[in-house]
């Protein structure tokens, strides 16, 4: 048995302000225990170092005095080594005809591979040290993918000592990790620590074992810290919270870490002194709180408060996707109550524009197509299904009954739109892809093939979801061959899934659930939802309030929003917590959620930075700003210009926040990233600048239509016969939703009052200018 | 661990969020932050143009592989179909007999033989050779993968902004699969609009709409400069960066002389527009060239239909004149402008046909063993790789996968084969898969 122990791994104690440095370790006199031994050591860093340097040498293995066993040490080996990467012999093609099973998931084909295949040429148990897999590991015959191992090193001294004791296949009976810990687990870092994990498996037969040097490790951060191949981290350049996984075999833990964003602890008392003194004071809720306690322990002060103008802008543009109106600008200026914002945002909630721009969002995630179903039945189905969902937004269904009433869809599309999700999920990966990114924030694709590299989710999982949906059956409806019109969806009485790995019986298992007890007949649909609506399904209530979220706020609390893992933890679990904990106690009660978040002190920040603020991009101490998505851009630009966009087959004037599936054409909305609706992820929808865009926004033929328009805005504008300063008030707040600056103003005006040969393109450019400015083109 | 190579990058990029995870040694590329970064100081540095890059001529429906590049003189007439082999610069090596001009300059150009591929719908065909993966099986489906050229367009982008890095000529064509997909859409090819060839050719995306002159935009420009002040520290994503860089971009080829003067082809002398062929896949190649000129990393050129299951020799007579003349003259050209060896030249479609004719005097789709040409880029000249069983059919010999091609391509083009990048779900999907370079053309 050895250790391997770092410095850190010994100081469990705290300064009182919880920052740890490498000052302070220094004046600790700490032991470090190797090989049984306690060696004195002086100071954090030195200790750490040597520490790692030293290694650890197998003593018991070098004397043949104990068993190497596969499972839990020569695939770890392997997987530390790369050797089974996806880059390497992990892929699903191998690499020069000797394939892993990919990051060492399947032991039992791994021993095969090595052992059996290959006329069992890449092992020699009479001459372990000429075996082929230590020769190529040691680059002594060439190997493509280089010399990845040392003589002497304790990777081949496990390698050559499992060999050496005659290369044993795994046994059922050998002992199995059950856990790792990782020591330390939580850490306050300052800017320039840096610290040693150690990493402990606990195997079923009570013994445990330092696993340090043979587990993966990866930061969710690697601009804040970054972790070496044996668990050394080192603090980044930016600050924030962080985690590293540690993943052995199938086991994984998290080390999380705080770097402040003040260095010094007087720095980070003195910036708690200024947010416990804010003017006025933040309202206590408990979101507020959560935020508080972050920026606390982070040492951030939040930016100040956006003004009436900007948040109104904010507000309205994320509530009902739409510009405020110059009118609504003034009125609500002028409005003096101490709650004009939550009046403002249970107006906001109570406009169709709400309903429709959260229809949208949600026909995205639902994948409600209209490419493909272009037969009069099937665009029909797309416009059921659409209305479908605007009318539950607009009526503000509980979202478990809006989720149940979709996964357990039976009967046509007229009597039930929501069937008309099983139109376009139509497979098993469909379902699993759908409802484990939708609805759980989770992302198990991966685990079609094989196990999830960074997750606890294995093929078992993946069938286990897959097998709920196997009792769906359809019933006519098919116009041609490729495309379902408008058939039915029943319920099947029995049917089997096989995982076609293994061929085993796979029976309905909800993701880290139990087996489904199902009798024929029954729709395992019904109780999935059911447990998924349940109140303490660790998924469903945080993924919707995190997908609110990130919409309101720019970015999740856990980022990306469909990928939550124990390796990719929210960057303030409290704030999740709280958020959807008033979800549930809210009976699923959609705009109290947004309420919720719109009332919140992080949403109603400036979007400039202040200098202790500038770098944070995860702790929401400002409002991040964003682009308008497509459909937001171009009927603020109709609204604004006051030229309604002209949409193909739509009635005259719809907006594009309306239109009835993705299959309108519109160049521009495709320009601007409007998704194809091919997948669950919001992230189809790309907020990616292209030049493409720009050029749109410069010589598009449809924004000259707007301005050249004789009924349109900048037309009637033209034609005003009121001093040029008049124009130029009246025009800033239309189009920025705020009065002109001084300096904007004198530009401006002299700006019409120079182009005077031909004052229609005077003001046809000047309204150009204004909307080309990203002030227009982001939400801020 | 292998870094994509970043066009005129400074050293300062740091990786935001998980743009660079390591899952075992698959190396993902940049991520968009930081490539909008390096997008932006390239164009401020004024870099010039360096390193290799591409056109493609595009093969829409599936060219004849027994009628042009592998003919089967000895098979029997209901095989060897209407056309007599020609004896090329290169002893040893036929063409048919409607590729005389190939012929002349057959010492520059490679033939692959015995490229194959195991579907026969246009729709899956063409995903599979734009992408290198077999794609939707129905043509209502979406591409699922980046074509060659947005993984280029991705990879290393333009060689001199704002000259887009990937243009196709006239428009997006291949059941849409010449896209980005996961890549994201700035990757997607800047598409030229219009044939070359007319008289009345413009660049819609260049041409200022009605009723806007230069003047304008150049006073649009200035009043933009005075009014974008929004500070772009605000935003740490690099979107806003980004933005701001198209936007300049954009006003420079809108209002600017160069892109407009890139995208001109009539300045080009008479006698070089005779020699390319006064037609839309003549005129389209002279322009890839002077795009290529002008900075643009890949150019397709969309050409056909080639989709002749009736009366193939009409249809052939009509289409394969004007392909030979416009290949052959731009690897003349090419060459006459030390062009050649940085400049890969392509012919490919998503299948060739059935080497036996079918009852209509047509053939129909078969993608077990067809052809495709490759030239310059540093490619080995006048050679064939591979070779068809004896009256076509299957591959006889050195079988080349679509992943083959493309992994050949991207080695061309400095692209490190072990580049992945991260699709929708968050996997790692490898460029170039089992593919490995056909080491016969180097």
């Amino acid at each position: 048995m050895n250790w391997h122990v770092g410095i850190a791994g010994w100081v469990h104690g705290s300064t009182p302000s919880g920052l740890m440095s490498t000052r302070a370790w220094a004046t600790l006199a700490v032991g470090i225990l190797v090989l049984g031994l306690a060696v004195p050591l002086a100071a954090g860093e030195t200790a750490n170092s040597e520490a790692r340097a030293g290694g650890s040498t197998d003593e018991e293995l070098a004397a043949g005095a104990r068993r190497v066993f596969f499972g839990t040490e020569v695939v770890p080996v392997l997987t530390r080594l790369g050797c089974n990467g996806g880059g390497c012999h992990g892929k699903a093609t191998g690499q020069n005809g000797f394939r892993l099973s990919l990051l060492g998931f399947e032991p039992e084909f791994d021993y095969e591979s090595l052992v059996t295949e290959s006329r069992g040429r890449r092992i020699s148990i009479a001459a372990p040290d000429r075996s082929l897999l230590l020769l190529k590991a040691t680059a002594r015959v060439p190997h493509g993918g280089g010399r990845r191992l040392e003589e002497a090193s304790d990777e081949y001294g496990i390698l050559r000592g499992w060999i050496a004791q005659g290369a044993l296949p795994p046994h059922p009976g050998d002992a199995r990790p059950l856990r790792i810990e990782i020591d330390p687990a939580e850490r306050v870092l300052d800017s320039n620590a840096s610290l040693q994990l150690r990493v402990t498996v606990f195997l079923s037969d009570g013994s445990t074992r330092d696993v340090t040097r043979q587990t993966i490790y990866q930061s969710n951060e690697p601009g804040i810290i970054s972790v070496d191949t044996v668990g050394g981290v080192t603090v980044g350049d930016r600050r924030g919270v962080a985690a590293v996984m540690a993943r052995f075999g199938e086991q994984i833990a998290t080390f999380r870490a705080t770097v402040p964003f003040v260095d010094k602890p007087e720095d980070l008392a003195s910036a708690q002194a200024v947010l416990d003194r804010l003017d006025p004071p933040i309202p206590d809720t408990q979101i507020n709180r959560m935020l508080i306690r972050q920026w606390r322990r982070l040492g951030i002060v939040p930016s100040p408060m956006a003004d009436d103008a900007a948040f109104l802008r904010r507000v309205t543009l994320d509530i009902c996707g739409t510009l405020p109106t110059p009118d609504e600008l003034s009125a609500y200026r002028a409005d003096t109550r101490d709650d004009k914002r939550e009046r403002l945002i249970d107006r906001l909630l109570d406009r169709p524009e709400y309903a429709s721009y959260f229809a949208l969002k949600w026909a995205d995630i639902l994948r409600n197509r209209g490419a493909g179903y272009s037969t009069s039945q099937q665009r029909a189905g797309t416009a059921l299904f659409a209305s479908w969902i605007r009318d539950s937004i607009a009526s503000n269904k509980r979202y478990d009954r809006f989720v149940t009433e979709i996964l357990t869809a039976a009967g046509r599309q007229n009597e039930n739109p929501p069937t008309v999700w099983y139109r376009t999920v139509r497979k098993p990966p469909e379902f699993v892809e759908s409802v484990a990114q939708a609805f759980l924030g989770v992302r198990v694709q991966c685990a079609q093939c094989h196990h999830h590299p960074t997750e606890r989710w294995g093929t078992a999982d993946y069938f286990g979801l897959a097998a709920v949906f196997s009792r769906v059956g359809r019933k006519g409806g098919f116009a041609d061959a490729e495309v379902p019109t408008d058939e039915s969806i029943f319920v099947k009485d029995h049917t089997e899934v096989r995982d076609p790995r293994t061929g085993k019986t796979v029976r309905p298992r909800p993701l880290g659930g139990t087996d489904l007890d199902l009798k024929p007949g029954d729709d395992p649909r019904e109780s999935l939802a059911r447990w998924m609506t349940r109140a303490d399904n660790p998924f469903f209530a945080r993924t919707m309030a995190n997908r609110l979220w990130a919409h309101f706020l720019g970015r999740g609390i856990v980022h990306p929003i469909d990928d939550a893992r124990d390796s990719n933890p929210p960057s303030n679990p409290e704030l999740l917590d709280a958020l959807a904990y008033e979800f549930v106690a809210s009976g699923y009660d959609v705009k109290q959620l947004i309420r919720a978040i719109c009332n919140s002190h992080a949403y109603a920040l400036q979007a400039t930075p202040t200098e202790n603020n500038i770098a944070d991009s995860q702790s929401f101490a400002r409002f991040y700003p964003r682009r308008l998505q497509a459909e937001v851009l171009i009927d603020a630009l109709s609204q604004v210009l006051d030229v309604p966009t002209e949409f193909p087959g739509v009635s005259p004037g719809t907006r594009s926040i309306d239109l009835p599936d993705e299959n309108v054409a519109a160049h521009f909305l495709d320009v601007f990233g409007r998704p194809s609706r091919l997948s669950a992820c919001e992230c189809e929808r790309t907020d990616a600048p292209s030049l493409g865009q720009a050029l749109e926004l410069v010589n598009s033929s449809e924004i000259q239509r707007k301005l050249l328009h004789p009924a349109g805005y900048a037309a009637r504008l033209a034609a005003l016969d009121k001093p040029a300063t008049e124009l130029v008030h009246e025009i800033f707040p239309r189009i920025l939703s705020r009065p002109a600056r001084d300096e904007e103003l004198r530009t401006a005006v002299n700006f019409l009052e120079s182009e005077t040969a031909d004052r229609a393109e005077a003001c046809r450019s000047l309204l150009w200018a204004l909307f080309a400015t990203n002030e227009f083109l982001f939400n801020h | 661990m292998m870094q994509l190579p970043k066009p005129g990058c400074g050293l300062d990029n740091r990786p935001t969020r998980r743009a660079l995870l390591q899952v075992g040694g698959p190396i993902l590329g940049l991520g968009l932050a930081d490539l909008l970064r390096c997008d932006a100081r390239a164009t401020e540095a004024g870099k010039a143009a360096s390193g290799k890059s591409i056109i493609v001529f595009w093969t829409d429906g599936g060219i004849s592989q027994q009628d042009s590049y592998d003919l089967k003189p000895a098979a029997p007439m209901e095989y060897r179909g209407a056309y007599q082999p020609i004896g090329t610069t290169v002893p040893g090596i036929q063409l048919g007999e409607r590729l005389p001009r190939q012929a002349e300059v057959m010492r520059r150009v490679a033939i692959v033989r015995s490229v194959h591929h195991e579907n026969g719908i246009h729709a899956p065909s063409a995903h599979w050779m734009q992408t290198g993966y077999f794609g939707p099986t129905l043509a209502r489906n979406a591409a699922q993968k980046p074509s060659l050229g947005s993984v280029i367009a991705r990879s290393v982008g333009s060689r001199r902004p704002p000259m887009p890095a990937y243009i196709t000529i006239p428009r997006l064509e291949a059941f849409g699969y010449q896209g980005a997909v996961y890549l994201g859409k700035a990757y997607n090819p800047f598409e030229v609009g219009g044939d070359p060839n007319a008289s009345d050719f413009k660049v819609p995306n260049l041409t200022l709409p009605g009723g806007l002159t230069a003047a304008n935009v150049a006073k649009r420009r200035g009043l933009l400069d005075s009014f974008d002040s929004l500070r772009r520290e605000i935003d740490e994503s690099g979107v806003m960066d980004g933005l701001d860089t198209f936007k300049r971009q954009a006003l420079e080829m809108v209002s600017g002389e160069r892109m407009r003067a890139a995208f001109d082809i009539s300045v080009e002398s008479a006698e070089l527009r005779d020699r390319y062929g006064r037609h839309r896949y003549g005129q389209s190649a002279l322009l890839a060239r002077r795009l290529i000129e002008a900075g643009a990393r890949c150019v397709n050129i969309n050409t056909g239909n080639w989709d002749h299951h009736n009366d193939i020799v009409k249809g052939l007579d009509e289409h394969l004149p004007p392909l030979d003349r416009a290949i052959a003259a731009l690897i003349v050209d090419l060459e006459e402008r030390g062009m050649l060896d940085d400049v890969l030249v392509y012919c490919v479609g998503e299948f060739g046909r059935t080497p036996r004719m079918n009852g209509h005097s047509g053939r129909d789709h078969w993608s077990d063993c067809f052809s495709v040409l490759l030239a310059g880029g540093g490619i080995q000249g006048g050679r064939v790789v591979g070779a068809s069983e004896k009256w076509g059919g299957g591959v006889l010999e050195r079988p080349v996968s679509p992943l083959d091609l493309l992994a050949t391509i991207y080695r061309q083009l400095g692209i490190p084969l072990d580049t992945h990048f991260e699709d929708a779900s968050g996997r790692p999907v490898s460029i170039v898969g089992a593919g490995r370079p056909i080491n016969e053309l180097f």
